[in-house]
């Protein structure tokens, strides 16, 4: 049991800065999902605390030790591979043995550990057999399993599930969640699927461009995204930017408050003295009434698809392209009009210049 | 179907243009003296004899020549493994400045003519005590085969997902405990096939051989000498053992070579 502690970690692949000063604290027994688009440097910095990569500056500590020149043997750290890397020539059992081996374990205690973490992963039956006999997905449970016996003080996952077709990625992201609670062994997990990070993590951080752009728990990374670019990559279909005239009325009095237009509509919005805001909105942050109301614009419906649960729209309003999701009884065609009531908790305004989110006004 | 006719008959002789002379010498090693001179021969001998061979065998210097085969052939594979397996596993793992133009040089070694060095290789040997010893013989042989022993290595190191080497350094592993635990019981194969093959160069070689060597000749040296003046039948015996080895390797390995030749030019 232990906390990750990395600090100023920059990491140069000759003259590309995959890594930029990046700061990051896994508190102990934490899960952590590191986030981003590929090329963001996520897998890289899992590297560098694994210590399968070096970095050009910065520190690692793990569990309060210095670890940044230390070998990935003596880090303490279990790592699951994306492909998996189980080792062909061995058995299941020897697989998962392996690590308890390495630490000069006497035979009697690794049988059982063995079977403990076998059991954990379903894999009691697989253990007499060689990896080429097994599937993807009972490979990953094999892969799994040998990272946990050895019982580490933090287990480092890049994109393991990323290899398995997608019902056995549901099913193994379950199985994770349930097992890594039950262990409360430190975790950081590495994906670009947003989904996964939602579902798992404890805080999601995300990056870009060899930086952390947000570092919080799920509901909040989600609701309240720190940029334009993490409200465009978390959500499913993601958030709408709508661009939005503002201006500071006459006599407001000093209250740190301007007004901002989609169409019809007014919107209280922060002051900042620029001339056009971002409003950010998720699909399901907006009503859409069928007859004209007060605190809503209208939109023109382009494409409806109906997708089970609840209806996506696709929609026009002032030009600007937009989704939201409705109820699945309301009947809509193309080309029909509605009014979209955004949800006044749920603005979320951006700065169009630099994308990143206006902290709201106290007084709002 | 015309197509079909002639690309058959052009495959039968180009099997028979390599195939039949290896026959005429296998029966040839193995009838009595008398059958090789017979006329004309049936492509079957109506009964073998261990005669010609054992004539063979009996000839002074050729026990002592095929001693000095094997034991040069095994030092090449030694050096040549020892020395050709860390740079093919280099150029797998690493990056490193010149990587290609390395793997170029690798291979340009081998546009390099023997003649040329043969005479000033003598000179130096004499110098040093070498001179016809199996370790000169084995030390050019060594050159000659290293090219083909890092390229081939090479490329069944890159045939070994490097995460199953790093898996093994996070499980506990140091670097040389991964390489013996995963690296080698994985290649082995493909390390066993570059050995026969460095077997196989360095036991047709005839040419560094015969200069490097007065006394302690290999098989192909001797051979070379003696042949000329020797009778019909000491030559198909000799000829014989010189061909036989090497079919059999080249056969074992022939997988390997393709990898070589073909998928490997990474």
């Amino acid at each position: 049991m232990a906390e990750i502690r990395v600090e100023g970690i920059s990491k140069l692949f000759g003259t590309v800065k995959a890594l930029d000063d990046v700061a990051l604290v896994v508190e102990d027994q934490e899960f952590v999902v590191l986030l981003g688009p590929s090329g963001c440097g996520k897998t890289t910095l899992l590297r560098i605390i694994a210590g399968l990569e070096s970095a050009t500056a910065g520190t690692v500590h793990i569990g309060g030790r210095d670890v940044s020149r230390l070998p990935p043997r003596s880090r303490r750290i279990s790592m699951v591979f994306q492909n998996y890397a189980v080792f062909p020539h061995l058995t299941v059992f020897e697989n998962v043995a392996f690590g308890l081996r390495m630490q000069k374990m006497n035979k009697p205690e690794i049988t059982p550990r063995v079977q403990q973490a076998a059991e954990l992963m379903h894999i009691e039956s697989l253990l007499k057999r060689y990896p080429s006999q097994l599937s993807g997905g009972q490979r990953q449970r094999v892969a799994v399993a040998r990272a946990l016996a050895v019982e580490p003080e933090v287990l480092l996952m890049d994109e393991p599930l990323s290899n398995l077709d997608a019902l056995l990625r549901l099913e193994m992201r379950a199985e994770l969640k349930r097992l890594l609670q039950g262990t409360g062994t430190t975790t950081l997990y590495v994906t670009h699927d947003q989904v996964e990070a939602m579902s798992l993590a404890d805080r999601i951080a995300v990056m870009r461009d060899g930086r952390i752009v947000q570092y919080d728990v799920p509901l909040t990374v989600y609701g309240h995204p720190a940029d334009i670019f993490v409200g465009g990559f978390i959500g499913n279909p993601p958030m709408n930017f709508l661009r939005l005239a503002a201006q500071r009325p006459a006599g407001n009095g000093g209250r740190p408050e301007s007004i901002a237009r989609m169409g019809e509509l007014a919107l209280p919005a922060p002051d900042t003295g620029l001339d056009t805001l971002v409003l950010g909105l998720r699909p399901e942050d907006l009503e859409v009434l069928q007859a004209p109301a007060p605190d809503a614009f209208s939109a023109e419906v382009q494409v409806v698809e109906p997708l089970g649960p609840h209806l996506l729209l696709t929609l026009v309003a002032s030009d600007q392209p937009l989704k939201v999701t409705a109820p699945p009884d309301l009947h809509l065609r193309p080309d029909d009009t509605v009014w979209l009531r955004p949800l006044p908790k749920r603005l979320r305004w951006m700065n169009p210049e630099t994308g990143a989110a206006i902290a709201p006004t106290s007084s709002a | 179907m015309r197509h079909r006719a002639i690309y058959f008959a052009l495959a039968l002789v180009l099997c028979a243009w390599v195939l039949l002379p290896i026959l005429l010498l296998t029966i040839l090693a193995f009838t009595e003296r008398q059958a090789i001179f017979a006329w004309p021969k049936g492509l079957w001998p109506e009964h073998f004899s261990l005669e010609t061979m054992s004539f063979f065998f009996g000839v002074q210097g050729v026990w002592r020549a095929l001693r000095n085969s094997v034991l040069v052939a095994l030092l090449t594979v030694v050096f040549a493994l020892a020395l050709g397996a860390p740079a093919g596993y280099a150029l797998a793992r690493y990056r490193f400045p010149g990587k290609d133009a390395y793997r170029v040089m690798i291979l340009i070694t081998r546009a390099f003519p023997l003649m040329i060095l043969a005479v000033p290789l003598a000179v130096r040997f004499i110098d040093l005590g070498l001179y016809d010893t199996p370790w000169a013989v084995a030390l050019v042989h060594t050159a000659l085969a290293l090219p083909f022993a890092a390229l081939i290595t090479s490329s069944i190191f890159l045939g070994i997902p490097r995460e199953l080497e790093e898996a093994a350094w996070t499980l506990g592993c140091t670097r040389l405990q991964a390489f013996v635990k995963l690296v080698l019981p994985l290649a082995l194969p493909g390390l066993v096939a570059t050995a026969i093959f460095a077997f196989v160069i360095s036991w047709n070689e005839v040419f560094a051989a015969t200069i490097l060597t007065l006394r302690e000749r290999t098989l192909t040296a001797y051979l070379l000498t003696v042949l000329p003046d020797s009778p019909l039948p000491f030559r198909f015996a000799g000829g014989f053992f010189l061909i036989v080895p090497a079919l059999v390797f080249i056969f074992a390995i022939r997988r390997y070579l393709f990898t070589l030749w073909g998928i490997a030019n990474r």
